[in-house]
């Protein structure tokens, strides 16, 4: 019994620690624009499958091939998030509800084009994180290597993160932005190339975690338009929307949330769990669990 | 005057002409898709363009309104009007479940909440297999009789023709009425429609009911109109194609949901070249992407500015103008 109770605790948290670093993204985009960007998830779908080109069919090293993915993706955010939709959007005033549309349809635009370009045949992922057949065995409890490196990448992140927050100029004006656009431009902050770097942080982060998602899900179109991207959504919520670190606790409790309803309800019912979470969040504490960063 | 009338009967005498003129039934059938899907859009131009209470959730009242019209006639007997009445009924009783987030929430976060309930909803279609038959979905429904003669694909397009048209004339009394006065209120500043006495939790109440009981009627209409149903078609991404009609065609304007629906269902057709059979897909998405950026307020006002033009009349710009 607490064999199992551990068996699912391990993979909920890592499942979770990858909602975690989806909500992230959806934080960094919230604090500087005060906006949620449908399109978010298919940032995650387009980096496996820049990755998945750059190292399986170019047969790049994994490491500049992650690079290369990472930055392209995070160059698609700061070229057409926010240079085509998010400057076309603000510049006329337009509303929430604007943004909200033309994200989403951003988003059924780039799975048609994801289609297009590498068809709609899921590719599998190279093992590279570890094969899923021999799992680091403690006891009784088996570890994917997978898992593994969701955490050292999770923790990797943490750390960066923070100190990019906290020790650097450019965090700490990225920070004076998110407070107050207005006041951080008289202080002397280009509030343009912050809002920039915001989207480029937001959409690079998830890149990674659809990377990291890439060999559960394969590199396929589910990636972008199935349900992880609300899963992210939930996460950010539930830990507050302006605490990025507070968005890995939420993807946390969703994990686990998850894992074990599969275990002691139903598995058809895993993805109502997180709805109901969700829904709970909004309505009894919308301002998360935790405060701001 | 003389030449607006003229130009009124060439739009009408094309509606009416549209099935005759073409002898392929499966464009009347795509035609007819798109109309049902014109009533939803109709709905979400009244709840989200003129009360502003945005649902991304509305596959679900097409869902639940397809399946209650189909259970009722088949297990419970009902004749089909009786079903039709049904799938609106339940479909506003659940209207009442997703307004209640609505007043407290607003904005995105009543976005995730409609999607939230979306997916609630697919997953009791798939999961509740002793009613619903689950992913397999529900066989031989039955088509609409009426004097006797089974509606095909030419008598349904009449029949949605003059749904749409009633249902136009009555969001046209609404919207003209105190409480389109109110929805606009509440749209513009909700606070302040509070302040001068306006009951908002009523109002949100109403604007979902609507915009849920037409989306139950859509789905009734889809449901005897294909004569099988699936979980597969109540999908989200359904449900964010039915906003994007409803943007396309224009938010803030009446006839926004009636001119959207066709334009999205028939875009990708004209781009079926030879050819181009796997581009059409994308470059139909990439022209409403470009709309829906490029052009907030749809395509109902630029249509209008150029029927005016053509044949003359008034500017007035009817129910919501722009703020």
């Amino acid at each position: 019994m607490l064999q199992m109770v551990l068996q699912n605790s391990i993979s909920g948290m890592a499942m979770g620690l990858l909602y975690g670093v989806i909500g992230i993204g959806v934080c960094l985009f919230w604090q500087t624009t005060g906006l949620i960007n449908f399109a978010h998830i298919s940032s995650a779908m387009l980096g496996a499958y820049f990755f998945y080109t750059f190292n399986v069919m170019w047969n790049f090293p994994i490491i500049i091939a992650f690079v290369l993915a990472v930055s392209l993706v995070a160059l698609y955010g700061i070229v057409v998030l926010r240079g085509v939709v998010y400057k076309q959007i603000m510049g006329r005033k337009g509303g929430r509800l604007e943004f909200i549309v033309a994200t989403m349809m951003l988003n059924i635009f780039l799975l048609n084009l994801v289609i297009v370009v590498w068809g709609g045949v899921p590719y599998p992922f190279p093992s590279i994180f570890g094969s899923p057949m021999n799992p680091l065995r403690i006891g009784r409890v088996a570890i994917q290597h997978h898992s593994l490196w969701v955490l050292a990448f999770t923790v990797a992140l943490v750390i960066g993160l923070n100190y990019f927050f906290k020790r650097t100029l450019t965090g700490k004006a990225l920070r004076a932005t998110a407070q107050n656009k207005d006041t951080a431009s008289l202080m002397g902050i280009g509030v343009g190339k912050m809002t920039a770097l915001s989207f480029a942080l937001s959409t690079g982060i998830t890149a990674i975690a659809g990377i990291l998602l890439a060999p559960i899900y394969f590199v396929s179109v589910e990636l972008g338009g199935g349900i992880i991207g609300i899963k992210g959504f939930a996460s950010a919520v539930i830990g507050g929307l302006t605490n990025p670190f507070g968005a890995l606790v939420g993807g946390l409790l969703i994990g686990l949330a998850e894992n074990f309803s599969v275990f002691y309800i139903s598995s058809s019912y895993r993805d109502v769990i997180t709805f109901v979470l969700l829904v709970f969040f909004l309505i009894a504490r919308p301002q998360g669990l935790f405060k701001k960063m | 005057m003389q030449r607006r009338k003229i130009g009124f009967s060439i739009i009408a005498l094309f509606v009416v002409l549209y099935p005759l003129l073409t002898t392929d039934t499966y464009k009347v059938y795509i035609m007819n898709r798109s109309l049902i899907h014109a009533i939803i859009a109709m709905g979400l131009v009244t709840q989200v363009g003129f009360a502003g209470q945005i649902s991304l959730g509305h596959a679900a009242f097409y869902g639940i309104g397809a399946y209650t019209s189909s259970l009722t006639v088949l297990n419970l007997g009902f004749p089909i009007w009786l079903g039709f009445a049904a799938a609106v009924l339940v479909c506003i009783l659940c209207s009442v479940f997703l307004s209640v987030p609505s007043f407290k929430l607003s904005g995105f976060f009543l976005s995730l909440t409609t999607i939230a309930f979306g997916h609630i909803v697919w997953v009791i279609i798939v999961n509740w297999q002793k009613v619903t038959n689950g992913a397999l979905g529900v066989f031989n429904i039955p088509p609409i009789r009426m004097f006797g003669t089974k509606f095909n694909n030419t008598h349904f397009y009449y029949l949605l023709v003059v749904t749409i048209a009633l249902l136009y004339l009555f969001i046209r009394r609404i919207t003209n009425s105190f409480i389109g006065r109110a929805f606009m209120a509440m749209r513009d500043d909700e606070l302040a429609a509070e302040c001068s006495g306006i009951n908002t939790r009523f109002f949100k109440l109403l604007a979902f009911g609507i915009s849920a009981g037409f989306a139950g009627l859509a789905g009734a209409f889809y449901a005897h109109l294909s004569g099988f149903i699936s979980p597969e078609s109540f999908r989200f991404a359904e449900s964010t194609k039915f906003v994007g009609m409803a943007v396309t065609g224009g938010l803030r304007h009446l006839l926004g949901g009636v001119i959207g629906a066709p334009i999205v269902t028939f875009l990708p057709e004209l781009f079926r070249f030879p050819g181009w059979e796997t581009y059409y897909m994308m470059a139909a998405t990439f022209i409403i992407l470009m709309i829906v950026v490029f052009m907030p307020d749809g395509l109902a006002p630029l249509l209008e500015k150029g029927f005016n033009k053509i044949f003359g009349g008034r500017d007035d710009v009817k129910g919501g103008s722009s703020e």
